[in-house]
């Protein structure tokens, strides 16, 4: 029944588009993009392009988790370090990461390095707040409870403080794929060669339509598969959370 | 950050951080420790900066981003709480728009530039409309939020004691979601400066993210970093002037999930 | 009489099969006479109360409440969770059931600094209800319910939420309240102690499917402070009803444990 609306709405664009109510020109049906789907990937590059993006995005959301876990636990627990890096934090966190790629690419040349690192940037500042927030806002008492009982230093950090910060750096780790996501496609789109959002670009220049609202399509398609699978993850692994978060 | 005597003496680190910084930078910068091609010193930033104040070009770049913002923010936020009201309160319309919702989300607004320049003429409208785009999505998501946690326990007490229908909309659950709307505008006003600087660079000849570009396409690398302050300083404004005003606004609202 | 429940159940549907939350429930409540209505988890007394107030309707049955007074409301609810609107001030809290019968201005603000003043109040008529403790928010609940003037006050298990100590101050409370007032009064709890000290009669209902067990007069005198709660009419009347009482606890205890 979920699927009602969606369905719906692109069996009427499918309509307007044969019937040239709309110009199927700029608004291909969706019977053509699909095809348009399927010969990109058996006949054109369409899956290697796939690939390109998906490993920017492993490679930026890699290069932002492992500093930004640690980062974010160090200054939830140590005062002066939270207190020396959180003007940084709250200056860059609301600037547009793509204004970044300019920097980084006079300093890495336009090509893989600026382009991961933007992304890698853009999911940094997510992850290392919700880390930090994980650590702040847990439940105080929990480690009375941890202290009472014996554990002490790295134990307490391991039994106790981390399991507790667990649910909001999943949910960090989940937003900041999302928004290394974004981060990639929005780069390719403006200046790299490949990969899908180059692809909507160069369709659009071209206007093969049909082709550009496909890698869009798989665009969309890719986001909701990766923060929705992150999310039946997180519900499994962290059993005992009660509600992951909608987004 | 409260301004008590001794903030100072408590939160030093938090300012002695960022200008040690900057006076390492300096010094590195002037010394050639760090190749001032790609790091010029702070000092040569700022005049910068005044220069592109004092001629005018700052102005002639920032008014276009300012009133795309406005425009892009405007709809966003009219049609973003329209939106998300409706969602909130009929479910079936909320079922329905999700999975549409759900897919168009994670795709980064600038992608929709050719989606909009095929609707509407290429120019400013095209792009305020690309730009309100995921502020639009973000504004109705939150507003839906709001609606849904309210206390059910709360609204059933307002329909016990006579509150019916359109008074049962202005007054229990417009306020009652308030704020969640007003954590999405500031969200949702935060990502408009973040897409517009998007498709500025995309698209336009004029704006903070078109002079960016275009800086770094003369290699201009002393006026990016000042056109790149300039763009950090708004998003410090939007993010948190608005964070001001929502406190002031809502003195009962202490602690609301912002995400 | 007052209020007529005539043969009233409740039955809905829950996965598949029918629930009966409350089966054929007769009862009369005499004009001021305060009703205490006792039972396990389960037994529907929560339900009860909300058929009253017309929140639910029931599966069969009637409800019949004498309206002696043009005009008045029916019945006025006071909630477990005080239910207050966050947003709205204290004495805009109070008003609330009389704005929407557009009252005007001026009569139900004097009517809502009266009721305030009644339950001690009146220096907190402009907080919000987040700067108050829970005892003062269940007195605002109070204050609401009474400035709407209804011809019988429905209490479901309002002083539950509160530590103990001030449970025992807001139950001397209400006694003063009422002795002044003369409101007819339903009033839920699961405490067998607290229906003695405060109830004409007690109503004992059972578990699951609610029914009536028994309904045993309480013969202790008025006016009634906390001392009675050491003669020993109380304590013989306490055995007496609490060894019924303990059966149906049991036995609603035992459902849940079956899967």
């Amino acid at each position: 029944m979920a699927l009602a609306v969606p369905l719906g709405l692109l069996a009427l664009w499918e309509l307007l588009a044969r019937l040239a109510v709309v110009s199927p020109r700029y608004f291909p049906p969706p019977s053509r993009v699909s095809t348009a789907l399927v010969d990109g990937f058996t006949e054109g590059d369409l899956g290697g392009e796939t690939l390109v993006t998906l490993t920017r995005l492993a490679l930026a959301f890699a290069l932002a988790a492992v500093p930004a876990v640690p980062l974010g636990l160090l200054m939830g627990m140590v005062r002066p370090v939270r207190e020396a890096v959180e003007p940084y934090i709250a200056v860059l966190f609301p600037v547009p990461k793509i204004a970044l790629l300019p920097f980084l690419m006079i300093l890495l040349g336009v090509g893989e390095p600026a382009f991961v690192l933007t992304g890698a940037i853009s999911a940094f500042f997510q992850i290392t707040i919700s880390t930090l927030a994980g650590v702040q806002t847990m439940d105080p008492r929990l480690l009375d409870v941890g202290r009472n009982y014996g554990a002490q230093g790295a134990r307490l950090f391991t039994r106790v403080i981390l399991p507790a910060a667990l649910p909001a750096i999943f949910t960090g780790l989940r937003l900041g794929l999302g928004l290394a996501l974004v981060a990639i496609v929005a780069v390719e789109f403006i200046a790299a060669k490949s990969g899908l959002g180059h692809l909507v670009y160069r369709h659009w220049q071209t206007l093969s339509t049909p082709q550009m609202y496909g890698a869009f399509a798989l665009v969309g398609a890719l986001g909701l598969l990766l923060t929705r699978g992150l999310r039946a993850l997180q519900a499994r692994m962290l059993v005992w959370q009660e509600d992951p978060g909608r987004l | 950050m409260s301004r008590r005597p001794g903030w100072l003496a408590q939160h030093w680190l938090a300012v002695a951080s960022p200008v040690a910084l900057l006076i390492g930078w300096e010094v590195a910068s002037a010394v050639g420790l760090l190749r001032e091609a790609f790091f010029p010193r702070p000092s040569t930033v700022l005049i910068h900066l005044r220069r592109l104040v004092t001629d005018g070009t700052l102005l002639a770049h920032a008014l276009p981003t300012l009133s795309r913002i406005g425009g892009a923010f405007a709809l966003a936020a009219i049609l973003g709480v329209a939106t998300g009201l409706a969602m909130g309160l009929w479910r079936r319309l909320r079922e329905g728009l999700d999975p549409v919702f759900a897919v168009i989300y994670p795709i980064p607004s600038v992608l929709f530039l050719p989606l909009v320049s095929f609707l509407v003429p290429r120019g400013e409208t095209a792009l305020i409309v690309t730009t309100a785009a995921t502020s639009f999505f973000l504004v109705a998501f939150t507003t839906t939020e709001g609606v849904r946690q309210i206390d059910p326990l709360v609204v059933e007490a307002a329909r016990h004691y006579g509150a019916r229908g359109r008074r049962l909309f202005t007054a229990v659950l417009l306020p009652g979601a308030l704020p969640f709307i007003l954590t999405g505008l500031r969200l949702g006003l935060g990502y408009a400066l973040i897409v517009v600087v998007a498709v500025e660079i995309v698209s336009a000849s004029r704006g903070l993210g078109a002079l960016l570009w275009l800086s770094w396409q003369v290699l201009k690398v002393e006026d990016m970093y000042a056109t790149f302050l300039v763009i950090a300083a708004l998003g410090a404004v939007l993010s948190y002037g608005l964070a001001v005003l929502r406190a002031r606004l809502l003195p009962w609202a202490q602690d609301v999930a912002e995400r | 009489m007052k209020v007529v429940v005539d043969d009233v159940s409740v039955a809905f549907d829950s996965r598949g099969h029918t629930v009966v939350a409350l089966d054929r429930i007769s009862l009369r409540v005499a004009a001021g006479e305060f009703l205490c209505v006792v039972g396990p988890s389960g037994s529907g007394k929560s339900t009860l109360l909300r058929v009253v107030a017309g929140l639910l309707r029931q599966t069969s049955g009637d409800v019949r409440i004498e309206a002696a007074r043009p005009g008045a409301p029916l019945t006025a609810m006071v909630f477990q969770e005080h239910a207050l609107l966050p947003w709205r001030t204290v004495l805009a809290n109070v008003v609330f059931g009389l704005e929407n019968r557009g009252v005007s201005r001026a009569e139900r603000e004097a009517r809502a600094r009266d009721m305030l003043a009644l339950v001690g109040l009146s220096r907190f008529a402009r907080h919000y209800p987040h700067q108050l403790s829970g005892g003062m928010k269940q007195r605002v609940g109070i204050a609401r319910a009474l400035a709407n003037d209804p011809e019988v006050l429905l209490m479901d298990e309002p002083f539950a939420a509160l530590d103990a100590q001030t449970r025992t101050i807001m139950q001397e409370e209400l006694l003063r309240i009422w002795a002044s007032l003369g409101t007819t009064v339903i009033y839920v709890t699961h405490s067998l102690e607290e229906a003695l000290l405060l109830g004409d009669r007690v109503v004992l209902m059972t578990a699951r499917p609610g029914r009536v067990s028994q309904v045993f007069p309480v013969d202790l005198g008025r006016p009634r402070g906390l001392e009675i709660r050491g003669s020993p009419a109380y304590g013989v009347l306490l055995e007496k009803i609490w060894s019924q009482l303990r059966d149906e606890v049991v036995r609603a205890m035992d459902a849940d444990r079956d899967p």
